[in-house]
């Protein structure tokens, strides 16, 4: 039978493309973090020229990022009404304090690292790990507490941004290792060592991600009415061409066909590849946060 | 033996909505709501094909839930349940960050375009808190909306509810909706109008 609606309201947008800019600036400053920490406190030290590299961005990119949630809410000097009135029961309260612990631990152990002081530099880094990956956690808790949103409202979705986090990272450290060496240092040659162990493991981490885009979207597909008309707007619906295409087939997919096979283990094709991911990685968040309140709820 | 706490209730008897709207025009009014957003509204969804045909309403206001998710996920505390059961926002707290939007089933908030918060139906507390009934139930012509205290087995809620189906919106999201319906069409809640692809 036909059923067609004859008058509704349209619904305002909730969380919009600020958000999807906050959430990938947090994820690339949590996975520089943690390879940063590599080898400053895992003592991985084929990793040890990513220790400072990844400090750096690791603060730069978190103190820009909440920026982007200033511009997003609607009374902005409001904002210090986070720390007065605190709601333990909500994402946003969490991560409130952590926005302001990350970075203060980021600078403490970056000025450590620059000191030469191995041992605080160890500690704050074991610190740091937590802090950042819950800095990056809580915004899938954000989103997986919108339980109306079938999309944002799973489980998966801090482990699913946590992953996508470390990937997006892997690359961007690999390509700003690159420009590093290249125009930066004394030597002017790239390290084709360490840029090789990353793509190694960007790859792996890729695989991961994919497999977990994979099951969630397979579960979506057969849930309820709103997870299937989900599930059929990522597939068939608008959000196709950026989710299969760009996220999936030129993000993930295509990268890392050319970082595993060896034809392709040269560094043209390593900087091709962390573009792509780099790329792909944002559009992730962009379809995650304005594709799951694409369907209307009423 | 009854019991003193008030628990408000909403429940509108579809069988009696002509979809005349009177309940989302007095809604503006009294609560002061901007051009192009609304606090309620008067969903219409048609069935079958002429003359075979019907037009069904589903009036929209805010839920009050039991366990209301807005509550919950609001990071300043502005979304306050009072014991009574009714859910509004504190203007004065709101930062207008949008989560309770974001998370809200039912998609009953909105940011007033003029105050850059969040507001929402709290069913007229301040003609509750005065005794009067909310502008909603007073407007409607046909009397098709009630509004009452369920502790209170002399009102008009619990009399009918009583006697009648109830129904609510969306019971699956375990958030326990306090505005209730009777004669609720699921095709109405179901049917959704994608934006133009």
């Amino acid at each position: 039978m036909d059923t067609q609606v004859i008058y509704n309201i349209i619904q305002q947008e909730a969380f919009g493309l600020n958000i999807a800019i906050y959430f990938y600036l947090t994820g690339l400053s949590a996975g520089s973090f943690i390879l940063s920490t590599l080898a400053y406190a895992f003592g991985m030290n084929q990793y040890k020229p990513l220790g400072k590299v990844g400090i750096v961005l690791a603060t730069m990119l978190l103190i820009i990022a909440p920026f982007f949630l200033l511009i997003h809410i609607g009374i902005p000097y409001r904002a210090w009404h986070l720390f007065v009135y605190l709601n333990f029961a909500s994402p946003i309260t969490w991560g409130s304090f952590l926005l302001v612990l990350y970075p203060i631990n980021c600078l403490i152990y970056g000025y450590f690292m620059f000191k030469g002081n191995m041992r605080l530099t160890r500690i704050f880094g074991f610190i740091g790990i937590p802090l950042a990956i819950s800095v990056h956690g809580y915004t899938g808790f954000i989103l997986a507490f919108g339980k109306a949103r079938a999309l944002w409202n799973t489980a998966l979705m801090p482990i699913l941004f946590l992953v996508s986090a470390i990937v997006s990272g892997i690359a961007l450290m690999i390509l700003v290792c690159i420009i590093k060496d290249r125009f930066f240092s004394k030597e002017k040659k790239i390290n084709l060592t360490l840029i090789f162990n990353l793509g190694k493991l960007l790859a792996w981490m890729i695989i991961f991600d994919l497999f977990l885009v994979g099951s969630d979207l397979i579960v979506l597909s057969i849930s309820h009415s709103d997870a299937q008309a989900t599930a059929h707007l990522l597939l068939l619906g608008k959000f196709s061409p950026l989710f299969l295409i760009v996220e999936n087939l030129l993000g993930k997919i295509v990268p890392f066909i050319l970082l595993v096979v060896p034809k392709f283990r040269r560094l043209t094709f390593i900087v091709v590849a962390s573009i792509l991911v780099v790329i792909g990685i944002f559009i992730m968040r962009y379809v995650v946060v304005v594709g799951g309140e694409f369907i209307p709820l009423i | 033996m009854r019991n003193k706490v008030k628990r408000y209730a909403m429940l509108f008897d579809l069988r009696k909505c002509i979809g005349c709207n009177a309940c989302a025009v007095v809604c503006k009014s009294e609560n002061n709501v901007p051009l192009g957003v609304w606090r309620s509204w008067v969903k219409k969804v048609e069935k079958g094909h002429y003359p075979h045909s019907k037009e069904f309403f589903l009036p929209i206001v805010c839920n009050n839930c039991e366990k209301p998710i807005c509550v919950t996920v609001c990071p300043v505390g502005a979304s306050i349940k009072r014991s009574d059961g009714i859910v509004y926002i504190d203007p004065h707290r709101c930062i207008g960050c949008r989560y309770c939007m974001a998370a809200c089933p039912y998609g009953v908030r909105y940011i007033n375009p003029k105050l850059n918060i969040a507001e929402k139906c709290y069913w007229c507390h301040h003609r509750v808190d005065a005794g009067l009934k909310p502008a909603c139930v007073l407007a409607c012509p046909t009397g098709a909306i009630m509004f009452g205290d369920l502790n209170d087995p002399e009102s008009d809620v619990v009399k009918t509810m009583a006697k009648n189906a109830v129904q609510v919106i969306k019971p699956e999201m375990g958030t326990k909706p306090h505005t209730f319906y009777i004669d609720l069409d699921i095709d109405t809640v179901e049917t959704k109008q994608m934006e133009e692809e």
